[in-house]
């Protein structure tokens, strides 16, 4: 596994051919375990059947996706895993990682490979395993079966799905066995540099009865002046009476688009919890699904997103009830200037044997900007009879005697906006359990408030 | 001769966008140091004038002026007015959730000040337990968030902490007492005065329906105001004659019956 010495310079980009020249060829000549070509084959074969999402569909309707070519981006092949110091990685994962000490794994891919690796060697004793895919599929193909890519993805999803499982990159799986611990979060980092590319990471967290783990996943890049495409996957399984803690933090520079598909499974009584926090790229599109098939179990969504510029950021959530007695409880909070655009479309669906179950919806949008909009649009689906379910949604701006109320102890206008805006999301933010992800959204919403 | 702390003269106020005149021509002197109660019955005008003088953008001052020490009010900002020294403790106070006291009043003494003159997490940490202390508040109160889910009481005892950590030299109180049982009722009059023995120099404008806290709060002056005037001025000895007789002889007075 990736560990130790310098074997290559992370900047050799040459031209990219198109993924739709490309694909083919590739799959020809990929050197991996079969099982995985025949997915990427039949994927990439579906992929080219679909149609793009049209605006006419309910859960496409205010993101246009219809002119978009995936296809035509410059394919990025993965390489085989090379390594690293940690000096030679670029600036902005430096700086996170300087940031905080206590980690328990770290990764970090650059565009589609691996650059560098470390898993607490402890945790590796007792069987944590935090590898590539690729490398899963070839030593322990065990531990991937009826998991990886095993998300029943609806109609909406499936594109940009079958796309990701096509193309799929780097990406890893973190794997913790029965009841063991893992500390302190392990982080991977996504960093893109290749203008005019699409890129697909795929993350795989598995953590087995009474397991433990907190994963943050960060996205970065540079500002790009030709866009690139970053088409992700994630799958979490919470095993019996496990708790995962699963963040995604977006903080990509413009010129990114990203599409996200999210698919976690609750064990019975795991607990399971999900973070999307979207600040960066120029259009953000997240489908988070939460499956809830362990009786007993609980899902915490949540999420937080603050468009500025011409940011698109539009989240599409599913709390599927399928088990009783069970919980979850979704707070999705955002705020926009400028000329900022979100979408919020929120199902809770309640299957008729999920009896007892008790499921929350919330999506609260601040706008401070004359110029900035935001559609939400939360259901309610419910099959079964006896079940506590609420939704609701509001799109607001900063309420008027607040502002006086804090402006007539001092502070300026914009210290005011500015308190208001951390106090709208401190409710969000308050419920992360990384202090390094607290404060690094902070500071990224200080920048966006002009501070 | 040094300015006054609060001068108004003639002051008439309307809402805005309403054509209705809520104050109809107010003349009133706080000097440093003085404490001065304002009563009247509802409606009459009293909010209104400690609202205006704060900067409420629901009013707007049709004729007159608000002098603070010498300046005009009236051409500055709300928040300008709150860094020169004015503050409102307010009878509904908003709610802030998600922000903290304590980050809410050090991001206020912060305000107007350069970043290399921003006060020091020590000096600040030890305003405000000894703000507190004087309120005979837990340290716990400070982390919560701004007025969110608390009983009308705590309301009334944040303004007066905040007061205590802001230091002003212009105290606008608006029915502060309200609401309060008399435990607490002391607890924030004590509050008050011991303020007031800190800073010789503030100057207190405590408008109340009620003699009851004045019995707390020893004023220099009281004023009555009644339909957008004032009507009557006095010692404290005015307000146990209000006490008493309660308003109607002061509209007898004032609003001869029109033959």
């Amino acid at each position: 596994m990736a560990d130790g010495t310098t074997t290559a310079e992370l900047d050799a980009p040459g031209d990219l051919v198109s993924v739709a020249d490309r694909l083919d060829g590739w799959l020809e000549e990929l050197d991996e375990p079969e099982t995985l070509v025949e997915g990427r084959r039949e994927a990439w074969e579906r992929y080219r059947e679909l149609p793009m999402p049209q605006t006419a569909s309910e859960e496409w309707r205010y993101t246009d996706v219809e002119d978009l070519r995936p296809e035509d981006f410059g394919f990025v092949e993965p390489e085989a895993a090379r390594s690293v110091e940690i000096e030679d990685l670029p600036a902005t994962v430096q700086e996170v990682l300087a940031g905080e000490q206590d980690r328990s794994g770290v990764a970090v891919q650059v565009d589609a490979g691996e650059v560098y690796r470390r898993l607490d060697p402890e945790l590796e004793e007792q069987g944590v395993v935090f590898a590539p895919i690729v490398e899963v599929a070839r030593e322990r193909p065990e531990l991937l079966e009826d998991r990886l890519f095993s998300s029943e993805v609806t109609d909406a999803e499936e594109k940009f799905w079958t796309l990701h499982r096509a193309i799929f990159s780097g990406g890893y799986l973190l794997y913790v066995p029965e009841n063991v611990r893992v500390p302190e979060p392990v982080h991977a980092f996504r960093y893109l540099e290749r203008e005019d590319a699409i890129v697909g990471s795929h993350t795989l967290v598995v953590a087995e009865r009474g397991a433990e783990v907190t994963c943050v996943e960060e996205f970065l890049s540079p500002d790009l002046e030709e866009t690139s495409l970053s088409v992700g996957g994630v799958e979490v399984f919470a095993g019996e009476n496990a708790t995962v803690r699963y963040i995604s933090l977006q903080r990509y520079g413009r010129g990114v688009e990203h599409y996200s598909v999210q698919h976690a499974t609750t064990g019975k009584d795991s607990h399971l919890s999900g973070f999307n926090v979207a600040l960066g790229s120029d259009r953000h599109r997240a489908d988070v699904t939460s499956h809830v098939e362990g009786p007993g179990s609980e899902s915490e969504m949540l999420a937080l997103w603050f468009g500025d510029g011409d940011q698109h950021i539009d989240h599409h959530t599913l709390q599927y009830h399928k088990a009783p007695h069970a919980y979850s409880d979704l707070l999705y909070k955002g705020a926009l200037t400028d000329r900022g655009r979100s979408v919020f479309r929120g199902v809770i669906r309640v299957a008729q044997e999920a009896q007892l179950t008790d499921a929350y919806q919330t999506n609260r949008n601040l706008l401070l900007s004359e110029d900035s909009h935001a559609n939400a649009l939360p259901n309610l689906e419910i099959e079964a009879d006896d079940v506590r379910c609420s939704h609701g949604a509001t799109v607001g701006q900063v309420d008027e005697s607040q502002l006086f109320y804090l402006k007539s102890r001092g502070l300026t206008p914009l210290q005011a906006e500015r308190l208001l805006v951390f106090g709208f999301f401190e409710e969000v933010l308050g419920r992360v359990p990384v202090e390094g992800v607290r404060s690094r959204v902070r500071s990224a919403i200080e920048r966006k408030l002009g501070f | 001769m040094a300015d006054k702390l609060l001068e108004v003269r003639d002051l008439h106020v309307t809402v805005e966008d309403e054509d209705i005149e809520i104050l109809k021509g107010v003349d009133l002197e706080v000097d440093h140091g003085e404490i001065h109660a304002l009563m009247g019955p509802n409606g009459s005008g009293k909010s209104t004038l400690a609202k205006l003088i704060s900067g409420h953008p629901s009013f707007i001052a049709s004729r007159g002026e608000v002098l603070y020490e010498g300046d005009d009010v009236l051409e500055m900002e709300p928040d300008e007015r709150a860094r020169a020294g004015v503050f409102m403790a307010f009878q509904y106070p908003s709610e802030i959730p998600g922000v903290s006291i304590s980050n809410f009043l050090r991001t206020a003494i912060n305000a107007g000040r350069d970043e290399e003159d921003e006060i020091s997490v020590f000096d600040f940490r030890k305003r405000l337990k000894d703000a507190l202390e004087l309120l005979d508040m837990d340290e716990s109160f400070a982390d919560r968030y701004v007025n969110d889910g608390f009983s009308g009481g705590e309301k009334k005892r944040n303004e007066i902490l905040q007061m205590a950590v802001l230091q002003p030299t212009l105290a606008l109180l608006d029915e502060t007492d309200s609401g309060l049982d008399i435990d607490a009722l002391k607890v924030v009059a004590d509050g008050v005065n011991r303020i007031g023995d800190q800073n010789q120099d503030l100057g207190v404008l405590l408008i109340t329906h009620y003699q009851r806290i004045l019995n707390y709060i020893e004023p220099d002056r009281v004023h009555v105001m009644i339909d957008g005037k004032i009507v009557e001025s006095g010692g404290p000895e005015l307000a146990e004659q209000l006490e008493e007789q309660g308003y109607d002889w002061l509209r007898e007075e004032k609003e001869p019956v029109s033959a």
